[in-house]
């Protein structure tokens, strides 16, 4: 690599503000075609909401589903952003600097997306905010006994908390930015977003400060946020989700599954705006490593969950484990493994992980088993419980598939606004690498 | 208040700006186009009637012949629920799922909503009643004129008393008329066998409550046969757990029916050789000198003709369990035989219930469990050689005038009798049906009754119940009392005018009752005290005794044969009565098809039963479309496998597949009478329903069959918990539930404690219950499509398991499963809102405002009872009608589930109040409780150590269900009692 040698404050300035300029007609297209898939999802909530939830596959007993799953994924998806951000600084972990205000901006954005699914999920939707401590004068107050309340307080407090990380960590950039526009209305914006920032010693010496400590207050969030949401499961009777394994399972799968969707983001990013320099393949070869070590995690909670329902002795845990293996949807199920557990162990060989097709095409792979993942925690779960005289079946319906459509571009809506507004790369972090200017080095 | 210094509005201001603000509503609302509604407060409030409190009518059942006695609830006018008549000496204050629907038919919104006359173009048109009668009256002049009054058939369904009088009567007047009494289960060859067999041409009433021993051959008591309700209670008391012993039922069929999977053995008969079978228990009786009856000489010649080994190779029972059943029959008396269910009726039908005879008279229980005293009056029906007779007149154009009233033979008749065709060669059709069946639609005139809620009536459905009917409410449509009409038009009509002096039908019906009940049952009591009595008391009831009956010797002279099947094909033919539709009347009734099938669960639609090895031979799996063919006709339904079946047997239920009779019936399944042949049974010429050999054939079409219930077993979960006889005989132990410690502690319960006990020994499965849940809690009918995604709204329902060990279909497990009102309960902590939570009486609360929606509470119910409002359900008007005043209708968005129907609870309790008292134990009785034909169902403050559900809550056979799951329930089952295999 030469990169240390070509690569110039200047040129870093140049290369990453270029990303903003005026964005090209395949842009627009991809723009447009995104709206009208998130007008599809809008239309069919709207619909969902005029006629009732009935339109769904909801079936009993399965009361939860697709939306859940999506709630989840995302929630997961959200994960691995503030990890490479916040923990991997802690680390020190130099690999991330390329990556992690892509991955960063993708955890904003998903926990916008997942925010939504527990509201799209509810059966009178225009009453959400009942789930708020608000007062009122009927003196009604909410349960803080059900994880339902638990998670609406991590996921906000979480969504906050990866918001302002992801802004703080912008405010340099941002002052790049404003001083390079010419155009009046961008000019203001970038002014305004940077916060007056002068990169003076002093605003240095607080920001860095700042921004160490937010690390330090995200990292324990990262563990927390996910799982509380496992707890959703955990914390209920139902056989296959009242299990002790579920938070270190849930987080895992969740940085798993962030990984893979931040190779997802990136691989085509590198691409189109030709980051080559900059994100290399060591960047994949440090994230694919990750991935091996979290699906090695996910596999064994796999091994373990059906060992303690067999060592419990229960008919019912057992019969959850011998379903989910073996009944109508069992295809799901073997397809998260192999997904989650066999696709991952290509990565074990040098040439494969720094082969950037194959590694775009394992994180499309991960993407699929770890949402099935969720969806077979959730479904195959509560279609067979205690109860055999109610146990139930659930089939998708066209209006789930159309709200699911639309929640993945409701995510690259932001995300392709991100890359035409702001930078995608951390412009003050890329040149912390950098060796300092010199006299001699070429000038422009 | 504050003297309004500070500016802001005052008291007057605020008063005018609402005063303008209201106005302006009126006036903008006086443009809206709807028309002006008004309503208008009791100026004069009436005395009897206090808003908020239901008054309860006594009348009689009418929705199938055993006349139950019903107490109709009215509210303000409208009348919201039907329950039993605990007078009733036949279903004592419990009734049956059709009967309670009953109110469906009232407020059906496809009833007929006032008189129709054909038009030029052939469609029935509305016109007035004057103008219908007078078309009506213009007709029977004409014939009259003509001397053609005994060309007048009056075609109606089993009516007894003053209303089959008055039409009887005003037959005869007119010219001498028939009138053809329809049944489609008439029954027939019961009362021939009697004759036979005993002189008396009687159907009895059976004791089947101080039976011990019942061996039923293809008996469905428990469903249509003779009196459901009556028979579930009888049956209750003789086989449910009690003190160490328990009654056995035998049940001989091919197919297993409700009452087979009730019963403790299934005998798998070849279909129609039950005689051969009765004969050979007989045989072992005598000739191993079990009893020793004086009588028995006379049988010894006839019976000698059947040794085990013969009968075991005709029938397909093994030796061993004949002389086994010949044992149990007598030794474990008192015993009984039974036979003569509608699918098991044969070509031999009447020499099979001439041997049952012949068994009961050899175990003496003649005049012990048969009562010939308390015969039934449906042995009075026409015989189905008169209906037929009668087709044929129809077709010889010898019937000039046809009235039609309460039956529909179009559908209950066979094709091959070729009903329609005939009809239509009557030149004048009158029907005074309430609802456009396929036999109104032939009218050429519709002179719509009242129901049974609207009208008065009586009904005597066997010696010593004389049931009256009264008018609940006011009619729902333009409808008039049929016997209003011919009274009015026989007012009209030139010499019989003098025979019918009566204004009203109820001036009749109180002369009949004046003259002929009054002298008969209470001729010291003056005339208005005895009618008020009957009126509220819903009838007069009394005990009769057996009469002595002796066998007869021309029983030596009866042949016994095997039966005759018609077709070519290689499986039996079952179609047998629904305990849903009866015989098809109860299929526009959105309760009843919604309710799940017993045994299959199934709602909405047809299938046809058959067994693994046959699915396994035509390689068909549940779902599949069956054509089945005889030479008369081909139908299609969806195959259901089902071990209770014989491999070499196919059955499918009646009562479904409706060309017309409103939008819940129509179209809708299959009807199998459409592929019968007109077979008769030999010796009575009652329509045989066991007479087909059909081709069973795969057609490739797939559908999911729509069931409530996906599971067929439970396999080794312990929900529906039973016990073998001897297990409990030796007393049960080390059944002792640790209990752990809890953090929390528990609930405190003031004065309150809900509770119910549910006995699975006496539970049958019927379904009852749902019913009665679904009219008192206004729980949503949601339609096939809606069940087959899972979304049944029934707050209880009845989980059906087959046995697994059992290569049969007998001893099938049923229980009811309903909200456990669990102590602690999984479904509170999970609401993030409180819209769930736990009062301090013990009930699991829901509070729909308050329900957002998650549905977190379903997915922690241990019992998976909650059910989830997809849609906000619509009443189709009038339906809405039935809808209880005491009840929330839930919206859209929100969980509902069982509340012990707490409304009961509370008015039980302000009644209580009121009173000065604390609540009597049984004061509270929850709708399916209420309903319960075999009183399984008990519910009680479990607070109360001396209430009837404490003490059986604590009973020996009591469990909870999912006991380890630790909630707690408020429900505690008692473990069903097995006899232990023989």
């Amino acid at each position: 690599m030469n990169q240390e040698t070509t690569i110039t404050y200047s040129k870093v300035n140049r290369d990453i503000i270029k990303m903003l300029d005026k964005p090209s007609s395949k842009w627009l297209a991809l723009f447009l075609f995104d709206l009208a898939v998130l007008g599809i999802g809008l239309f069919c909530f709207i619909y969902q909401v005029y006629t009732g939830l009935g339109v769904t596959g909801y079936s009993h007993p399965v009361f939860w589903a697709v939306y859940i799953s999506n709630f989840v994924f995302w929630v997961g998806i959200a994960h691995s952003g503030t990890l490479i951000s916040a923990i991997l600084f802690l680390f020190r972990a130099r690999f991330r600097i390329s990556i992690y205000r892509i991955s960063e901006a993708m955890t904003v954005f998903a926990v916008a997306t997942a925010g939504l699914f527990p509201l799209i999920h509810l059966g009178r939707v225009w009453n959400f905010y009942w789930l708020f401590p608000y007062p009122n004068q009927r003196e009604l107050w909410i349960n803080f006994k059900s994880p339902l309340i638990w998670d609406v307080f991590a996921v906000s407090t979480y969504a906050t908390v990866s918001t302002v990380f992801f802004f703080v960590g912008m405010i340099p950039d941002l002052a790049a930015i404003r001083d390079r526009v010419l155009e009046k209305p961008r000019k203001i914006l970038y002014t305004i977003l940077s916060l007056g920032w002068k990169g003076s010693n002093w605003e240095w010496l607080h920001y860095t400060r700042a921004y160490l400590y937010f690390a330090a207050f995200a990292t324990p969030l990262v563990i927390s946020v996910h799982s509380v949401v496992s707890w959703d499961f955990a914390m209920a009777n139902t056989p296959g989700w009242h299990t002790t394994i579920f938070p270190p399972y849930f987080v895992a799968g969740a940085i798993f599954s962030g990984l893979a969707l931040v190779i997802t983001l990136v691989v085509p990013i590198r691409i189109i705006f030709r980051l080559e320099e900059y994100i290399t393949i060591a960047h994949f070869e440090a994230m694919a490593k990750m991935i091996i070590l979290t699906s090695l995690i996910v596999a064994y909670a796999y091994i373990v969950e059906p060992i303690m329902s067999w060592y419990s002795g229960s008919p019912h845990e057992w019969g959850q484990v011998v379903f989910r293996a073996t009944g109508p949807y069992a295809p799901f199920y073997w397809l998260m493994v192999f997904c989650n557990v066999v696709v991952p162990l290509l990565l074990w060989f040098k040439k494969i992980r720094t082969n950037i097709k194959a590694l775009f095409i394992i994180s499309l792979f991960i993407n699929i088993g770890m949402w099935f993942e969720r969806f077979n925690i959730i479904v195959i779960s509560l279609s067979h419980e205690f109860e055999p005289g109610a146990w139930g079946f659930y089939k998708v319906s066209l209006v789930e598939l159309g709200i699911t459509a639309g929640s993945f571009a409701w995510f690259f809506m932001f995300f392709l606004i991100f890359i035409k507004t702001l930078p995608a790369l951390s412009i003050s972090e890329l040149k912390e690498i950098l060796p300092a200017p010199t006299k001699e080095a070429k000038s422009e | 208040m504050s003297d309004g210094k500070k500016g802001g509005i005052k008291r007057r201001d605020f008063l005018k700006i609402i005063g303008v603000a209201g106005g302006t509503a009126v006036v903008t609302g006086g443009c809206s186009p709807e028309p002006v509604e008004q309503i208008i407060p009791y100026v004069i409030p009436p005395d009897d009637i206090i808003p908020g409190i239901p008054k309860w009518y006594a009348s009689t059942c009418t929705e199938c012949p055993s006349g139950c006695g019903v107490l109709v609830k009215n509210r303000e006018g409208r009348a919201i629920k039907i329950e039993g008549n605990p007078l009733s000496p036949i279903n004592s204050g419990s009734l049956c799922a059709r009967g309670q629907a009953a109110l469906q038919g009232l407020y059906n919104p496809d009833r007929i909503r006032g008189p129709l006359s054909r038009n030029s173009s052939g469609k029935l048109q509305p016109i007035s009643w004057d103008n219908a009668e007078k078309a009506l009256l213009e007709k029977i002049q004409e014939i009259q004129k003509q001397g053609k009054g005994n060309k007048i058939v009056f075609l109606t369904n089993h009516i007894t008393g003053s209303f089959g009088n008055l039409i009887d009567k005003w037959l005869g007047a007119l010219g001498g008329g028939r009138h053809i009494v329809y049944e489609t289960f008439a029954h027939e060859p019961m009362k021939e066998a009697n004759r036979i067999a005993f002189g008396t041409d009687k159907i009895p009433t059976y004791h089947i409550e101080k039976t011990k021993y019942l061996l039923s051959f293809g008996a469905d008591f428990l469903e249509t046969w003779l009196s459901p309700t009556e028979y579930a209670k009888k049956f209750s008391h003789s086989h449910s757990y009690n003190n160490k012993a328990m009654g056995k039922l035998v049940q001989v069929e091919p197919r297993v029916s409700l009452t087979g999977a009730n019963a403790d053995e299934w005998v798998a008969i070849k279909p129609g050789t039950e005689a051969f079978l009765a004969l050979g228990i007989a045989n072992v009786i005598i000739s191993e000198g079990l009893v020793t009856n004086s009588e028995a000489g006379k049988l010894k010649g006839l019976l000698a003709n059947y040794p085990p080994d013969k009968v075991s190779s005709i029938t397909d029972v093994p030796e061993e369990t004949i002389k086994r059943i010949a044992k149990e029959f007598v030794e474990l008396g008192p015993s009984l035989a039974i036979g003569g269910g509608t699918a098991t009726t044969s070509s031999n039908a009447t020499q099979t219930l001439v041997a049952i005879n012949i068994l009961n008279y050899l175990a003496g229980n003649i005049g012990e469990t048969v009562n010939f005293g308390e015969s039934l009056t449906i042995s009075q029906v026409s015989s189905f050689k008169e209906v037929a007779s009668f087709v044929d007149s129809m077709s010889k154009g010898e019937v000039e005038l046809l009235l039609i009233y309460n039956v529909n033979p179009a559908f209950t008749l066979p094709e091959s009798l070729k009903f329609e065709e005939a009809i239509k060669k009557v030149p004048f059709v009158v029907s005074f049906s309430s609802f456009l069946d396929e036999t109104t639609e032939q009218a050429a005139l519709v002179l719509p009754d009242h129901t049974t809620i609207e009208r008065w009536g009586d009904l005597t459905p066997r010696e010593g119940v004389y049931g009256l009917i009264q008018p609940v409410m006011s009619p729902v449509f333009s409808t008039k009392a049929t016997g209003d009409v011919i009274l009015s038009i026989s007012n009209q009509v030139d010499g019989i005018k003098d025979q019918f002096t009566w204004k009203t039908f109820y001036d009749y019906l109180r002369d009949s009752w004046k003259n002929e009940f009054q002298p008969k049952l209470a001729p010291e009591k003056d005339f208005e005290t005895f009618w008020n009595e009957a009126v509220q008391g819903g009838g007069l009831f009394m005990q009769v005794e057996s009469p002595q009956v002796q066998l007869s010797d021309g029983v030596a002279a009866v042949q016994f044969t095997e039966p005759r099947f018609q077709g070519e094909g290689d499986m039996y033919f079952v179609s047998y009565p629904s305990s849903r539709y009866y015989d098809g009347r109860g299929a526009n009734k959105p309760w009843l098809q919604e309710l799940p099938d017993p045994i299959t669960t199934a709602v909405w639609d047809s299938w046809a039963e058959i067994h693994p090895n046959t699915a396994k031979k035509l390689g068909v799996k549940e779902g599949d479309f069956l054509s089945i063919e005889s030479p008369y006709g081909k139908i299609e339904a969806q195959a259901f496998i089902y071990k209770g079946i014989r491999p070499d047997t196919v059955a499918v239920p009646l009562g479904l597949g409706h060309r017309s009779y409103g939008r819940y019936a129509e179209k809708r399944g299959v009807n199998p009478i459409a592929i019968l042949p007109v077979a008769t049974d030999e010796i009575s010429g009652g329509f045989a329903w066991l007479s087909t050999k059909v081709k069973v054939s795969k057609t490739g079409k797939w559908e999911k069959l729509v069931k409530a219930q996906m599971s067929m077993s439970q396999g080794d979960r312990a929900i529906a918990q039973a016990v073998t006889l001897k297990e409990i005989q030796n007393g049960l132990h080390g059944e002792e539930h640790h209990e752990e410690p809890d953090i929390y502690p528990p609930h405190k319960h003031i004065k309150h404690r809900w509770g119910m006990s549910i006995d699975l020994s006496k539970c049958t499965g019927c379904g009852a219950c749902v019913t009665a849940c679904y009219a008192e809690n206004n729980v949503a009918i949601v339609g096939k499509e809606q069940v087959s995604r899972g979304r049944y709204m029934g707050w209880i329902r009845i989980d059906r398991f087959f046995e697994d060990d059992s290569e049969d279909g007998a001893g099938t497990r049923f229980l009811p499963m309903l909200c456990q009102h669990c102590d602690n309960a999984p479904c509170e902590p999970v609401c993030p809102v409180y819209a769930t939570y736990h009062n301090y009486e013990g009930l699991n609360v829901m509070v729909y405002n308050r329900c957002v929606g998650t549905r977190y509470c379903s997915n922690n119910c241990t019992y998976k009872v909650r059910k989830f409002n997809w849609f906000s359900y619509k009443w189709p008007e009038p339906l809405n009608w039935q809808l209880n005043p005491d009840v929330t209708v839930r919206s859209v968005g929100v969980m509902e589930k069982c509340t012990f129907c707490s409304q009961r609870i509370i008015f039980a309790k302000d009644n209580a109040k009121d009173e000065g008292r604390d609540v009597r134990d049984g004061e509270v009785t929850p709708a399916c409780a209420q309903a319960c034909p075999s009183k399984a169902i008990v519910f009680g403050n479990l607070m109360d150590p001396e209430s009837n559900v404490s003490r059986l809550s604590k009973n020996e056979r009591g469990y909870h269900v999912l006991q380890e799951i630790n909630t707690k329930p408020s429900i505690t089952y008692l473990k069903k009692v097995k006899w232990d295999k023989a």
